[in-house]
């Protein structure tokens, strides 16, 4: 991960000096073990601050809504298929970017980290394909396959689809995976199975909306949460209103979600969001063909009309 | 009560499902009075919220009509 | 949105779509009976979505 640390920076510096970008966003170190924080370098001294590891898990597509800057963007495989979203969406013009590609080996999952130890991690080594978790008075090696976040477990588009220049050469993208598969365990249960899942799924959830906040999507002026007249959704803890929350949100990202699991990372309470936006993904997938960002030129399903469109729900 | 009414709220678009339910009307057709009528100026004027808000304020059922 | 909230868990026979044209009065009439038909059949004790008081504990 060093490479690509000096690589971005390297990068960054030319980027900054010879004025092709106005700024760069990339990722700093954060305060705390498996945080690290997003971070717009606009300076060759800030451009040092950049860096790169397994926790870089958010999603920098999130920082270039509406900017009428010229941008230089550190994006990952998902993040890239977010810009390309973005694009397509008309909130930001595809030559305002500069994508600077990172060939991503997957992120690790901090919930999983955490529940393993009952003590505070006070740092998180990284080397190769092993991590060293350590604490005041532990210290464990784990296989970073083992701790990977699910989504990056099986991710099928770990390079980045849309670049102007690569840190390191192209990983090699996995094929035996399947993302779908707990949808496809919940698509056997009955009606009532399906909703006492959903409700055990959701019943920790505070509404926070963190996972609203860390998505790339969700760039609405005003979020329909927040709308009072009239209220669609009720801000109680109700569990219908947490489930009235949660459907439209997902929603909201159908045809649009790249699965980059932003929305999981930043949840408080480490519910299992995609859960949502996988069913909506899957069924984009089966219906139309479609995965969201991996083309500039297509329109996403959801905003055209085709004549071999499915119809069957329609009487 | 003695059997099941259940209520229906309906969104009919203003110039199809609409028609057909004003024509309906006035040919004097007979059909069930489950159904609660929400005119909509067009089927692309439907949201989700629409079908959610319906439900969680009591509906039995939701019917989309273009 | 149809095969999303049956995923959830709300029955199949709680959400219809139709495309029924202006001049197609008797397919609306026939439309309309099938559906509160269907609707009937359903367990009203199944409204798993309706909002109710909030719970104080």
């Amino acid at each position: 991960m060093k490479e690509y640390t000096e690589k971005i920076r390297e990068i960054a510096k030319r980027l900054l000096n010879d004025g092709t970008v106005d700024m760069v966003i990339g990722f700093r170190k954060g305060t705390l073990p498996m945080m690290n924080q997003p971070h717009i370098a606009t300076c060759t001294d800030s451009a040092d601050e950049l860096m790169w590891d397994s926790n870089c898990g958010l999603n920098l597509a999130n920082y270039v809504t509406d900017r009428k800057e010229k941008i230089g963007i550190v994006a990952k495989g998902c993040d890239s298929r977010n810009l390309v979203t973005h694009v397509i969406e008309n909130k930001i013009k595809r030559d305002q970017l500069y994508i600077i590609g990172i060939p991503c080996s997957g992120m690790i999952d901090h919930h999983k980290i955490t529940a393993m130890f009952d003590t505070d991690i006070t740092s998180v080594k990284e080397s190769g394909e092993s991590i060293t978790i350590s604490g005041n008075d532990f210290s464990k090696k784990l296989i970073k396959q083992d701790v990977l976040c699910e989504n990056c477990a099986a991710c099928t588009h770990r390079n980045p689809v849309e670049y102007d220049e690569l840190v390191a050469d192209l990983v090699e993208e996995q094929t035996d995976v399947d993302p779908y598969e707990s949808v496809t365990e919940i698509e056997s249960m009955d009606a009532e199975e399906k909703w006492n899942y959903f409700e055990d799924l959701i019943s920790p959830c505070i509404r926070c909306y963190a996972c609203r906040n860390a998505c790339p999507l969700c760039y609405c002026p005003t979020c329909f949460v927040d709308e009072s007249t009239p209220q669609w959704v009720g801000k109680s803890q109700d569990p219908i209103d947490v489930r009235t929350f949660h459907l439209l949100r997902a929603f909201h990202c159908a045809g649009r979600c790249t699965d980059c699991g932003a929305c999981e990372r930043v949840c408080p309470m480490g519910i299992k969001i995609r859960e949502f936006t996988k069913k909506l993904n899957k069924d984009c997938l089966e219906l139309y063909g479609w995965e969201a960002g991996l083309s500039l030129d297509e329109r996403p399903p959801l905003d055209t009309f085709k004549t071999d469109d499915p119809d069957e729900f329609i009487k | 009560m003695a059997e099941n009414e259940p209520k229906i709220i309906s969104f009919l678009c203003n110039w199809c499902s609409y028609g057909a339910a004003d024509l309906a009307g006035v040919s004097r057709m007979e059909y069930p009075s489950n159904i609660r009528v929400i005119r909509i100026p067009c089927t692309g004027r439907m949201s989700p919220k629409f079908i959610l808000a319906g439900l969680n304020q009591g509906a039995d059922a939701v019917w989309v009509s273009g | 949105m149809k095969n999303f909230l049956e995923h959830t868990g709300i029955e199949p026979g709680r959400l219809h779509f139709s495309w029924i044209s202006s001049a197609e009065s008797t397919k609306f009439v026939d439309v309309v009976k099938k559906i509160t038909h269907e609707v009937k059949m359903l367990d009203p004790a199944n409204k798993r979505y309706v909002k109710t008081e909030p719970k104080v504990d």
